[in-house]
C-alpha cells in the first residue's frame, strides 16, 4: 500500500512539475495556437492546425523568418480547447505567460475565439484569426483582434447577391440555421440582405445543433415552396440539411449555405447530391490574388493537395493569410526573437497600418480589426467542383440555375 | 391537412430509428440492472463499419448489415465478460463509472483512427421515396422501420420461446434462484450484453445513410435512447418500440406545428413527467426498483 | 484529528499565495481546481451521502450563472447580492424538483435529474423566441461588465469552495450525515427506523442546489460571458461525478483530491496530449473502478484498517 501512494505522489508532482521544463535552446519563433481538435467543432480544428502547419513548413523550407539577414524558424505550439471557451480562454493565458510565446494565432470557433482574444488583448499579444467572423467580435473596443475573415453577416452577402444576376430572378426564399453564435447571425445576415435584394422572406427557423429530425423541418419549408433555401451552417449542419432536401423531395431553384460545402467533406460525402449547391466563401484557387511567398491561388491550392491530399477550403486560405501577414509584420519591424511585449505592441500598430495583397487576397484591417477590403464570393459544386460563379468579375463559369428536381437528375 | 399525415409518417419512421437503436438500451438495463453509458458508442461501430464497407469496397450498407451486427455484438461481448463482468455485482455507481470510461475510450480511440471527419453513406437510392397523394414517404426510412419492428418481435420473441431467451429472463428476474437452478448467470450476462449491443450495432448500420456520423456521436444517441426506454418501461423490450414510435410522433408534431426546438425541449420535459407521474412507462410493464 | 488539521493548514497557505505576485495564469488556473474542488464536493453532499447519483447538477450551475448574469446585466444588481440570488434561486427549484424527483430510485432518479437539465438548456435556449420577449438572449449569450482582476476570483472560490468543504466536514459527522449514510445504506429501514427519507433527501439536495447556484454564479462574472450550451453542458455533471468517484465518492476529502488530481491532468496533460488524453482518462477510470473502487480516498485509508 505505501509503494501505491508513493507511485500516486509521484504522479502528481510529474503533472505539475511537466510544464515548468524548458523546450529547446535554438533561438525560434515560437507560435501559440489554441484550437479545438476534439469536441463539436475538431474537425474544422484541425483543418485550421494544418492550415498553419503549412505556413509554417513553407517559412521553415527557406529556414524560418527573416530578420536583420538571419534566420529564425518557426515552432508551432498546438492546444486542444475542445471547442470549449473556458479552455480556450485559459490555453491562450498560458501561452502568454506561462509558454511565453512569442506570437500567437486565432483558433476556430466565434465562441472561443471571443474568450480567447479577450485575453490576448489582456496581454496584448496580436491575435490574428482566420476561423472566426461573428460580428459581436469587433464591437468591443479591442486593438489587438484581427481577423482575416469579413463579418458573418456581410459573408454571406454573396449568396444573396447572387439571385441579382439570376434569370427569373427568384421571389421568394427561405432561412433557417442552427442556433449557435455564428450561424444565428449567418441567417441575420441573409435575412438583412434578402430585404435589400427585394425577395420575400417567407420562412425562418433556427434550430438547436442537437436537433436529429431534420425532415420535419424541410416538410414545413417545403410547404411554402421558396424559390431559395439559404442556410446558416456549419458542416455537419449542411449534410444534414441535403438529406433532408433528399428526402423530403423539395428541390428549392437554389440552396446557398453559409459554410459547409466548401470543406471537402461535403462533396465527398454527398457525391452527385451535392450538385448544384451553393456556398458562401471568401476565397477559391481561381481569383487573380498571390504573393511571394505562396504564389498565386492556384498554386496554393495545388501545392496543399500535395501536402495534404485535399484542397484548401476558404477558412484555411483564410488562416495562412492571417499567419502569413503577422510574418510580414515582424519582418518589417526586423524583430528577433524572443519578443517582448513592447515588440507586440508594434507588431500590432504595425497591422492597423499594413494594407498586404497575399495568395488569400487584399488584407487590411480596419480599426475594429476586421479585413475591409475581402468582398465575399460565391462558390457552386458543379460535376463534383468547387466552381467560383460570383460576383461575374471572378466567376469561373455562370451559376447553374434552377437546380434540376430530384427525380430528374441521374 | 397532409401536413399533419406527413408530420405522422415522418414521426413513425423517426420512432422507427429511435427504436431500432433503444431496445438493445433496454435489454442490458432489464436484466443487469446496468446504464450502459457507452450505448451510443455501439451505434458509432456498428454505423462506421457500414461506412467503411461502402467507401472501401462500394458494397451496399443494405449488405453489409450483419456486419454491423457481429462487430458491435462481438465488441460488446468482449468488454462485458472481461470488464462489465466485474462491476455487474458491485454498487450502480461504479457501473456508471466503468462504462462512462469505455465511453471514452471508444469514442477516442475511434477519433484516432478515423479523424473527426463527418461522414454519411450516400448511395445511389438514398433518400428516394414515393408518394401517397400529397404525402412522401422516403424508401429507406420505411425500411428501417420494419426492421425495427422484426428486430423488436425478434427479440421479444427469443426472450419468451428460446431456452437461452427463457434463462435471460430468469437471470432478470431473480438471480439467486436461477444460480440454484442452474443458470451460470456469467454467461447469460455475457449473452445479453452480446445481443444487444449486435441489436444496436444494427441499428447503428442503418444510421449511417440517413444521418452524419463522426466518431463523438454517441452520447447524444444514449441521451436518446434513455428517453425511448423510460417511455416504453426500461427492461421491457415492445416498450421500446412504442416508446420510440411515441417519442417520434411527438417530436414530430411539436417541430411541424411549434418549432423545431421546442421538439426538444418537450422531449426531456416529457421524460420528466413521465417518470414522475408514471416510472413504469407508457405501458406499464417497465421495471422499477 | 491531526489529519484534519492538514487540510486547515493548506486552507491558510492558499489564502497567502496572492502575497507572492504570481503570474494570473496560475491564479486563473487555481480559481478552476477551486470551482471543480465547490462542484464535486456539493454533488458528493447529496450523491455520495446518499447514494442517489444525481445525473442533472448542472442544471443548478446553468441556474445560477444566469440568474447572476441577468440580475447584474439587467437590473444592476451587485456581484454578492448576485450570487446570493444565485443560490437562493438554485436552492428553491431545487426543493421543488427534488420533492418529485426523490421518490425515485436508482437509475430512474438520475434519468430524471439528467432530462431536467436538458430540459432547463432547451428552455433557456427557446424562451425567448417562444415568448417574443429579450431575457436570455438564447444562443447570443449574455456578456457581463468586465470583472475584476484574476486575485479577487481566486478568493471568492477559495473561500465558496472551503465553505461548502467544511458544510460536508460537519455533516459528515452530525446526526443529519448519520441519517444520509442510512439511506444509502438501506433506506427502508431507514425508514422504519423513524427517519423522515423524503425530508432528509430533498434538503440535502435542496442544499446542494444552492452551492451549485453560487458556484454558477461565480462563474458568469469570472467567465464575463455566457451560452446555454456551455453552462448547461452535461459534461460539466459528468466532471463532477467522475471527481468525486476518482477521490472516493460520500468522502469528505475524497471530491477534493478527485478535483485536484483530475484538473490538474486536465492542464498540464490534457492541453498538450491532444488526441490521447481523454483516451488515457478512460482507460484509468476503467482500472480505477475495477481494481481501486474506493478512489484515492480508499486507496489511503487502507493503511489504517491495516493496522
Amino acid at each position: 500500500m505505501r509503494y501505491w501512494k508513493g507511485v500516486c505522489a509521484i504522479g502528481i508532482i510529474a503533472c505539475l512539475v511537466l510544464p515548468g521544463l524548458s523546450y529547446g535552446q535554438a533561438v525560434k519563433f515560437r507560435i501559440g495556437c489554441a484550437l479545438p481538435l476534439t469536441g463539436i467543432f475538431g474537425r474544422d480544428g484541425n483543418l485550421v492546425k494544418d492550415a498553419y502547419t503549412f505556413w509554417a513548413e513553407t517559412a521553415n523550407a527557406k529556414g524560418g523568418i527573416t530578420v536583420k539577414g538571419k534566420k529564425y524558424p518557426v515552432e508551432l505550439l498546438f492546444f486542444d480547447d475542445k471547442s470549449d471557451k473556458a479552455e480556450a480562454a485559459k490555453l491562450v493565458e498560458r501561452l502568454a505567460t506561462i509558454e511565453k510565446a512569442d506570437l500567437i494565432l486565432g483558433g476556430f470557433g466565434s465562441d472561443s475565439v471571443f474568450a480567447a482574444s479577450a485575453i490576448a488583448e489582456k496581454y496584448k499579444y496580436p491575435m490574428v484569426s482566420g476561423g472566426a467572423s461573428s460580428n459581436k467580435l469587433f464591437e468591443r473596443g479591442f486593438k489587438y483582434y484581427f481577423s482575416t475573415l469579413g463579418k458573418a453577416t456581410e459573408e454571406v452577402r454573396g449568396c444573396v447577391e447572387i439571385a441579382g444576376v439570376l434569370k427569373p430572378k427568384p421571389r421568394t426564399a427561405a432561412v433557417i440555421g442552427s442556433d449557435i453564435l455564428f450561424t444565428s447571425l449567418a441567417a441575420e445576415g441573409f435575412k438583412g440582405y434578402l430585404k435589400k435584394e427585394g425577395i420575400e422572406l417567407v420562412y425562418f427557423e433556427l434550430f438547436p445543433l442537437s436537433l436529429t429530425d431534420y425532415n420535419s423541418l424541410l416538410y414545413k419549408v417545403k410547404q411554402k415552396n421558396p424559390d431559395v433555401l439559404l442556410v446558416g451552417s456549419h458542416l455537419m449542419v449542411a449534410l444534414n440539411t441535403m438529406k433532408a432536401l433528399k428526402e423530403v423531395d423539395f428541390t428549392p431553384k437554389l440552396v446557398a449555405f453559409s459554410y459547409g460545402p466548401t470543406v471537402p467533406d461535403f462533396v465527398k460525402s454527398l457525391g452527385k447530391d451535392a450538385e448544384y449547391v451553393v456556398a458562401a466563401s471568401e476565397w477559391a484557387p481561381n481569383l487573380p490574388y498571390k504573393d511571394d511567398v505562396f504564389g498565386t491561388a492556384w498554386e496554393l491550392n495545388a501545392n496543399y493537395n500535395k501536402r495534404f491530399g485535399r484542397n484548401p477550403d476558404y477558412v484555411e486560405a483564410a488562416s495562412i493569410g492571417g499567419a502569413l501577414v503577422q510574418q510580414w509584420a515582424v519582418e518589417r519591424l526586423a524583430l528577433a526573437p524572443p519578443l517582448k511585449e513592447a515588440d507586440r505592441v508594434k507588431i500590432m500598430e504595425e497591422l492597423h497600418r499594413m494594407d498586404s495583397m497575399t495568395v488569400y487576397g487584399r488584407i487590411k484591417f480596419g480599426p475594429d480589426g476586421a479585413n475591409l477590403e475581402h468582398p465575399p464570393i460565391a462558390v457552386q459544386v458543379q460535376n463534383g467542383k468547387l466552381t467560383t460563379v460570383f460576383p461575374k468579375e471572378v466567376a469561373e463559369k455562370p451559376v447553374l440555375y434552377p437546380a434540376r428536381p430530384w427525380k430528374e437528375r441521374k | 391537412m397532409a401536413l399533419l399525415i406527413q408530420a405522422l409518417i415522418t414521426g413513425l419512421l423517426m420512432g422507427g430509428v429511435y427504436a431500432a437503436y433503444s431496445s438493445g438500451f433496454s435489454l442490458i438495463f432489464g436484466v443487469m440492472n446496468i446504464v450502459n453509458i457507452f450505448h451510443g458508442e455501439l451505434i458509432m461501430i456498428g454505423a462506421f463499419t457500414t461506412y467503411w464497407l461502402y467507401t472501401l469496397y462500394h458494397i451496399d450498407p443494405f449488405l453489409t448489415l450483419p456486419l454491423s451486427i457481429i462487430s458491435a455484438g462481438v465488441i460488446g461481448y468482449v468488454i462485458q465478460r472481461f470488464v462489465i463482468n466485474r462491476v455487474v455485482e458491485a454498487p450502480p455507481m461504479m457501473s456508471y463509472l466503468c462504462t462512462f470510461g469505455i465511453h471514452l475510450i471508444l469514442g477516442n480511440l475511434a477519433l484516432l483512427l478515423w479523424s473527426a471527419d463527418f461522414r454519411t453513406v450516400t448511395t445511389s437510392y438514398s433518400g428516394i421515396g414515393f408518394s401517397l397523394g400529397p404525402v412522401t414517404i422516403p424508401i429507406a426510412r420505411l425500411i428501417t422501420f420494419l426492421i425495427a419492428i422484426c428486430t423488436t418481435f425478434g427479440v421479444y420473441l427469443f426472450l419468451e420461446k428460446a431456452r437461452y431467451g427463457k434463462a435471460i429472463r430468469a437471470a432478470s428476474q431473480d438471480k439467486e434462484t436461477a444460480r440454484l437452478v442452474g443458470i451460470d448467470i456469467k454467461k447469460v450476462y455475457a449473452l445479453t450484453f452480446a445481443i444487444g449491443a449486435a441489436i444496436t450495432g444494427l441499428a447503428g448500420g442503418l444510421i449511417s445513410t440517413h444521418f452524419v456520423i463522426y466518431p463523438q456521436m454517441g452520447l447524444p444517441y444514449t441521451i436518446i435512447a434513455f428517453c425511448v426506454v423510460v417511455l416504453g418501461g426500461m427492461g421491457y423490450i415492445p416498450g421500446a418500440l412504442v416508446g420510440g414510435l411515441l417519442l417520434g410522433v411527438i417530436q414530430s408534431l411539436t417541430a411541424t406545428y411549434l418549432s423545431s426546438g421546442l421538439s426538444i425541449a418537450i422531449t426531456f420535459i416529457l421524460l420528466f413527467i413521465i417518470l414522475v407521474l408514471k416510472p413504469r412507462g407508457i405501458m406499464g410493464k417497465g421495471i422499477v426498483e | 484529528m491531526r489529519k484534519h488539521a492538514v487540510w486547515l493548514a493548506v486552507f491558510f497557505a492558499l489564502l497567502l499565495v496572492p502575497a507572492f505576485k504570481l503570474e494570473g495564469y496560475y491564479y486563473r488556473t487555481l480559481s478552476m481546481i477551486f470551482l471543480w474542488i465547490g462542484l464535486a464536493s456539493a454533488w458528493n453532499l447529496t450523491s455520495g451521502f446518499t447514494g442517489y447519483i444525481d445525473f442533472g447538477a448542472v442544471a443548478y450551475f446553468g441556474i445560477g450563472n444566469y440568474a447572476t448574469a441577468l440580475s447584474m446585466t439587467k437590473a444592476g444588481v451587485p456581484f454578492f447580492p448576485a450570487i446570493m440570488i444565485s443560490g437562493l434561486l438554485s436552492g428553491m427549484v431545487a426543493l421543488f424538483i427534488g420533492r418529485y424527483t426523490m421518490k425515485l430510485r436508482g437509475a430512474y432518479f438520475g434519468i430524471a435529474t439528467l432530462a431536467f437539465a436538458e430540459a432547463a438548456s432547451q428552455i433557456v435556449l427557446e424562451f425567448d423566441r417562444t415568448f417574443h420577449v429579450t431575457i436570455f438572449e438564447g444562443s447570443h449569450g449574455i456578456t457581463l461588465p468586465i470583472a475584476h482582476d484574476e486575485t479577487f476570483f481566486y478568493y471568492t472560490f477559495l473561500i465558496v469552495a472551503a465553505l461548502i468543504v467544511f458544510i460536508a466536514f460537519l455533516t459528515d459527522r452530525n446526526k443529519f450525515g448519520y441519517a444520509l449514510k442510512a439511506i444509502k445504506e438501506a433506506e427502508n429501514s431507514a425508514e422504519l427506523a423513524g427517519i423522515d427519507t423524503q425530508r432528509c433527501k430533498v434538503s440535502v439536495y435542496a442544499v446542494t442546489g444552492v452551492m451549485i447556484g453560487v458556484l454558477g454564479g461565480i462563474n458568469a462574472y469570472w467567465l464575463t460571458y455566457i451560452s446555454p450550451l456551455d453552462v448547461f453542458s452535461v459534461t460539466h455533471t459528468i466532471h463532477m461525478i467522475i471527481m468525486a468517484l476518482f477521490g472516493g465518492i460520500g468522502t469528505v476529502f475524497g471530491p477534493v483530491i478527485g478535483a485536484v488530481v483530475l484538473s490538474l491532468a486536465n492542464e498540464t496533460l490534457g492541453a498538450r496530449l491532444l488526441y490521447t488524453y481523454l483516451l488515457m482518462l478512460g482507460v484509468i477510470l476503467v482500472v480505477v473502478v475495477i481494481f481501486l473502487p474506493g478512489g484515492f480516498i480508499g486507496l489511503l485509508s487502507f493503511r489504517r484498517f491495516r493496522k
